[in-house]
């Protein structure tokens, strides 16, 4: 299922008297991989929320979806969600409780279990589903929030730095999902810095800083000399 | 209700059940335990994973002012439903609503709303004391087996249901919406929604808990056996069915404890005194476990 396109037209966005984001105007074609760079603090993930409606903005974003797309709803992996440590919540049950219509007090029905055995194996964390939330380290939890964005099968997708924390495996596979689901035509929003990865796999990049500076494809933003100082920085 | 009552009046006359089960509030009381105990325990499990203790303290003890007010509007002193559920309801969902239009940490609010709730019923208690008899209200506060009728059962049995409902269909979103509210509203999930109705929930429970427990207990018994849970289970439902059988067992043995040994102690009080002794069973526990496995 191909995903939607997305159109923001003089987005503003002030927090506490801040000009955040400054009158953005800018298209996200249906169905590419777009990632936010900027400085740290420029306003990427207040963009990305803003997109997902979680900001009070001015302006207008509109999703244009496929007519066939009854699914509308996106998939959302946030930035290093943090769990209270003794909080007897595990993988599994959160997980679980994504997906099973059953309240997590009676036991689940099989179709649940091998649901979340799959999703976990998605991402490399099988062995971990009896681990408590809070148990998990910061690669761990950027892993489960991908596995509950996967089970949403969702056409539009938003991913605020997912990378952090990951190690060389968990990258690799990441990586192979996010390649995936451009490859199925999703439509892929992402806040990233690693530029490499912006380089090898973006369709369209934008820099933020304060606003939208500049977009394009990798080699037209990427190359320009305001780009490779944020490199350097 | 009744034929219950007499089937246990006939199995004490037959020498089944000890002497005091001759007596109808004491049955009363013990149906009452059975339905407020699973109760307080499922909800507690929510409060303790949405970290509302300290919340469900403060509408307890918003109950105290709530009380007043109903006597004072003219109330039977025994039952002020009206007065504590409005109350208890207004306190709460202010809080709730301040609480996403103010920049003031969450514990801070809390704690103001609860020094505000507590000073304005002792101010309305002066006036009311003069009205009824003083032992009335204590009974309201720290809770009275003697005082459960049919009437109260009825209404905790309706509450009852009113929670087991929203927790059968909310629950498992309700939980994804504590855990990660970001989250959960790019799904779908109406967080502020869940919250609002949560909120009335524990008011609910506050006035259905009000006779047992007590109006100023009720916050410990939503939050001690939870937390006690929390420290000895590894997943969500061992935590659940942990919470409620440690609740309903509180609920019953302090009913019948201070019976059994001729104590004159409110059932509130004894109640929450046996679910603080789990506890502390519960905290060394764990303790010797953490060091068995360190």
């Amino acid at each position: 299922m191909s995903g939607p396109s997305i159109s923001l037209e003089g987005v503003s966005l002030y927090l506490a008297g801040n000009c955040i984001l400054d009158t953005l105007d800018t298209e996200l074609a249906a169905g590419q991989l777009h990632i936010l760079i900027g400085p740290n603090g420029a306003g990427k993930t207040s963009l990305l929320k803003t997109m997902l409606g979680l900001m009070p903005h001015s302006g207008r974003v509109s999703r244009h979806w496929p007519a066939k797309d009854t699914q509308r709803l996106p998939a959302y992996i946030p930035q290093q969600p943090q769990f209270d440590s003794v909080l007897p919540v595990t993988v599994a049950d959160y997980l679980a409780a994504i997906i099973s219509p059953r309240p997590l007090f009676f036991r689940q029905p099989a179709f649940v279990h091998h649901r979340v055995e799959q999703l976990l194996s998605d991402v490399g964390m099988r062995d971990k589903k009896d681990l408590k939330l809070g148990q998990l380290s910061g690669g761990e939890r950027q892993r489960l929030m991908f596995a509950q964005a996967l089970h949403r099968d969702a056409s539009l997708w938003f991913m605020d730095e997912p990378m952090t924390g990951l190690d060389g495996e968990g990258q690799r596979i990441i990586t192979d999902l996010i390649e995936q689901l451009r490859q199925q035509g999703k439509t892929l929003v992402m806040v990233h810095h690693d530029m490499n990865f912006v380089r090898c796999y973006a369709d369209n990049v934008l820099l933020v800083d304060g606003g939208l500076k500049r977009c394009g494809l990798p080699a037209e933003v990427l190359g320009d000399q305001e780009t490779a100082m944020l490199e350097v920085a | 209700m009744e034929s219950l009552r007499q089937f246990l009046f006939q199995q004490q006359a037959a020498g089944y059940l000890p002497e005091m089960f001759q007596y109808g509030f004491l049955i009363n009381a013990l149906i009452a335990a059975l339905m407020i105990g699973p109760l307080l325990g499922g909800m507690g499990s929510l409060v303790v994973i949405k970290r509302l203790a300290f919340f469900s303290e403060a509408v307890g003890h918003a109950a105290l002012t709530g009380i007043a007010i109903g006597i004072l509007l003219g109330e039977p002193a025994a039952h002020p439903f009206a007065g504590l559920f409005s109350f208890c309801l207004i306190f709460a969902l202010l809080l709730h609503w301040i609480k996403s239009r103010t920049s003031v940490p969450y514990d801070a609010l809390v704690g103001v709303f609860l020094a505000v709730a507590i000073a304005m019923g002792a101010a309305l208690l002066l006036y009311v004391a003069r009205k009824v008899n003083i032992h009335i209200l204590e009974n309201v506060l720290f809770g009275s087996i003697l005082t459960v009728q049919d009437r109260d059962l009825a209404i905790l049995a309706i509450i009852a249901l009113l929670c087991v409902a929203a927790m059968l269909v909310f629950g498992n979103r309700a939980l994804v919406a504590t855990l990660n509210p970001e989250l959960a509203r790019v799904s779908g999930i109406p967080v502020r929604l869940y919250d609002y109705v949560f909120v009335m929930l524990i008011a609910l429970i506050t006035v259905a808990a009000v006779k047992i427990a007590g109006a100023i207990l009720v916050g410990a018994m939503l939050l001690i056996p939870a937390t006690t849970a929390r420290l000895v289970t590894a997943n969500v439902m061992q935590f659940f069915w942990t919470n409620i059988v440690l609740s309903t067992s509180c609920c019953l043995a302090g009913i019948l404890l201070p019976m059994a040994f001729d104590l004159p102690i409110p059932s509130g009080a004894s109640i929450v005194l046996l679910a603080s002794v789990g506890f502390v069973i519960a905290v060394i526990l764990n303790r010797f476990q953490a060091r068995v496995q360190g």
